[in-house]
């Protein structure tokens, strides 16, 4: 009777296979992305400086989101991310676009200029981040030596010192950076797009304008849909490249919400704090997907 | 007999397991020693002579020893202590251990040091140590910063050596230069890191708050920002930067390197300056001289200690560890290998002083700092010390960028340290 009641190859038990062969999968899912979120959630309901696992449970208090919902700096940090996000997502896609669409055409030398496009993305963060910093770099940097000898200023400007600076500083990196994904995307997208809407669009008297914006954007909608909500993403939970250009400065004009996080975790200690940042980021992350995605869908061509 | 014999087998059994018991932990013990030093010159040598040492002593017993890089070594510690794997052998910044002791993570070294008979009077930088009455570290390092010029630099601006704050601007100044007419200033007088963290910031600071009188707090831990000499301090530090005097936005090192390669003319800063001095371009122009900020500038820099949850059999190896760190003889050899000037007073530098020339400047100065108790860690912000750092860096920076009175921006600055506390 058991035996029979285990018997995978019955039509009835089929799907309990499926069931057990996804087992490790979802074990290994909720070891390593579920736990921690749900340590880090708990966390931020105890007032806690250094979390020990070992450690007794500290009592329930909503003072670190209080904490937080007061915080200038929680505030600032939403407002450096929301602009950062903005504005490399908004060139990433206006950048990425335009190259996808400039490669997507035939001419000499397009397999060189595709390359030449991706390869940005190849380059490794902290390796961008570098070459970034020197071409920035105040005293001795190849953008104020080119703006000096183009004549646009006079005197050296301070790129990592003073604050409007330093963000478009890094919003360039992060543009350069970014923009290469969206490309790629595109391009896919772009090879996917029949010939004959375009024979047909040409037949019925569309110019080059009306075509992009009737034929490619509507036809690209899906893929730009899916990678706008990465791009936006990538965005607001990079790390690396503002922690090693700015680490948040000056005067914390590029301090954005991850940053914020391992400052107050970190560099701070104050890990249900620190936590508090981390889920309300995380919220933020899912509201913004989900409008996202939800505009994709009635965007649809 | 028969009972005799059952005696023997039983005796032989028990002498046989006490014997594996007692050899099997020794045999197999492996100590783990996290550092950033690991692959320093002189002082990564240094450690590796006491590991040597201690394997010696303990044989069959080994020490792992890895390397973190000190720019995630904070974020790494904090991780194996809250995950309940400390490294067994504890070696933390001075300015981080105090948030790792108040946590309860480091074994109170005061029974240990009372037990080996260990003096700590006249130990450079101890008193940091001592927190919450309880000694929690052994300091490793207290340093004195020292004076790097380019003489060459200075004749051509027909300046002497200062000696004297004053002196040092006017030298500053007239050393830098932009030398063919760009507009960009390709050669500076003094140089700071103004980019990096908190902590780092403070201790560019720190000379001209210090020759100016002023201290963060004083010895009851009360902040003393607000006053006339953090007044004159910060208008020092912001004279220097606003006139840049000094290349913005570099990390420590690219200072240093430019310092090296001829392009900075006078540099203030620890003992480590003379062994990068000795790879740069400019190391024929390159001297060194006292201090010329009165105290000079000195500072905790590193520690040792015990994590309070481990086995008592290897709390025993590990103060072994401190122990052979801490002894006369190890402390003699941290000045010859590691060239810097070693924590403890009853260390011999005859041979440090014969085979390092400017031996006796850092001595000097370490010990002036020390008289002075000069630190960049505040009393009584020690556990604050990562946002009181913060704190005082973007102060200064605003200072800096909004033009700011430097008056205003010390009431600032003391308001939030009180806040702090």
């Amino acid at each position: 009777m058991s035996l029979r009641f285990l018997d995978l190859a019955r039509p009835s038990r089929q799907h309990w296979l499926g069931y057990l062969l996804l087992l490790p999968a979802v074990a290994l899912v909720a070891l390593i992305i579920v736990y921690p979120l749900f340590v880090s959630l708990d966390l931020s309901f105890q007032k806690i400086g250094m979390a020990t696992l070992s450690a007794p449970r500290k009592p329930f208090t909503l003072e670190n989101y209080h904490k937080l919902f007061a915080s200038p700096d929680f505030w600032n940090s939403c407002w450096v991310t929301i602009k950062l996000v903005v504005v490399v997502s908004a060139a990433c896609f206006a950048v990425g676009l335009g190259t996808a669409l400039l490669v997507n055409n035939r001419f000499k030398g397009r397999t060189l200029a595709r390359l030449f496009v991706a390869l940005p993305w190849a380059v490794p963060e902290v390796i961008a981040v570098v070459i970034f910093a020197w071409i920035f770099d105040s005293s001795f940097g190849l953008m104020n030596w080119l703006f000096i000898k183009l004549g646009i200023t006079s005197q050296m400007i301070n790129w990592f010192s003073e604050p409007t600076a330093a963000f478009w500083v890094v919003a360039v990196t992060m543009i350069w950076k970014g923009y290469p994904f969206v490309s790629i995307m595109t391009l896919a997208g772009l090879q996917s797009i029949p010939e004959d809407f375009y024979n047909a669009a040409k037949v019925d008297g569309a110019n080059a304008f009306q075509r992009f914006w009737y034929i490619t954007i509507p036809v690209l909608m899906s893929v730009l849909g899916v990678t706008s909500v990465l791009v936006v993403l990538w965005v607001f939970r990079d790390f690396s490249i503002i922690k090693v250009l700015t680490d948040g400065g000056p005067l914390k004009a590029t301090q954005t919400l991850s940053i914020m996080t391992y400052d107050q975790a970190f560099g701070f200690f104050n890990m249900g704090y620190a936590s508090a940042i981390g889920i309300v980021t995380l919220v933020l992350c899912v509201v913004a997907s989900l409008l996202m995605l939800g505009r994709k869908s009635q965007a649809m061509y | 007999m028969k009972t005799i014999g059952k005696y023997a087998v039983a005796a032989t059994v028990t002498a046989m397991l006490a014997c594996a018991a007692s050899a099997a932990p020794a045999s197999a013990e492996v100590l783990k020693f996290v550092s950033w030093q690991k692959d320093e010159k002189g002082i990564g040598d240094w450690w590796g002579s006491v590991i040597k040492e201690w394997e010696a002593k303990h044989p069959g017993n080994t020490i792992e020893w890895t390397k973190v890089e000190r720019s995630a070594y904070s974020d790494t510690m904090t991780t194996l202590f809250a995950g309940g794997t400390p490294p067994d052998i504890v070696h933390l910044a001075s300015f981080e251990f105090q948030t790792f002791a108040n946590n309860g993570w480091l074994e109170d070294l005061g029974p240990w040091v009372e037990k080996a008979g260990l003096e700590l009077d006249g130990w450079s930088g101890q008193d940091i140590c001592n927190f919450q009455d309880t000694t929690v570290c052994i300091m490793m390092l207290y340093y004195g910063t020292i004076f790097g010029y380019n003489e060459e630099m200075l004749k051509q601006a027909g300046v002497d050596v200062p000696t004297n704050y004053e002196e040092f601007l006017a030298a500053a100044r007239a050393t830098t230069k932009d030398l063919n007419g760009d507009g960009i200033v390709d050669q500076f007088g003094t140089g700071h890191e103004t980019k990096g963290g908190g902590g780092q910031y403070i201790a560019e600071m720190a000379s001209y708050l210090f020759d100016a009188g002023a201290r963060f707090t004083n010895a009851e831990g009360e902040v003393t920002i607000d006053t006339p000499e953090m007044v004159e301090g910060l208008t020092r530090w912001k004279t220097v930067v606003k006139e840049n005097l000094t290349p913005r936005d570099l990390s420590a090192g690219e200072v240093r390197k430019l310092f090296a390669d001829g392009k900075i003319a006078l540099k203030v800063d620890g003992p480590w300056i003379y062994s990068i001095m000795q790879q740069g371009a400019a190391k024929d122009k390159l001297k060194l001289a006292s201090v010329p900020f009165d105290p000079p500038l000195g500072g905790s820099s590193n520690i040792l200690a015990m994590p309070s949850e481990i086995s008592e059999e290897k709390k025993q190896l590990v103060w072994d560890f401190i122990a052979i760190a801490t002894s006369d003889k190890f402390q003699t050899s941290f000045a010859t290998l590691a060239a810097s000037t070693p924590p403890s007073p009853r260390a011999d530098l005859t041979e440090a002083k014969a085979q390092i020339p400017h031996f006796h400047l850092m001595a000097q100065s370490q010990k002036a700092a020390a008289e002075h108790k000069i630190d960049r860690i505040p009393i009584g912000l020690e556990i604050q010390f990562n946002e009181f750092s913060k704190m005082i860096q973007e102060e200064a920076q605003r200072m800096i960028i909004e033009d700011l009175d430097p008056a205003a921006v010390a009431k600032t600055m003391h308001e939030k340290a009180e806040a702090l506390q």
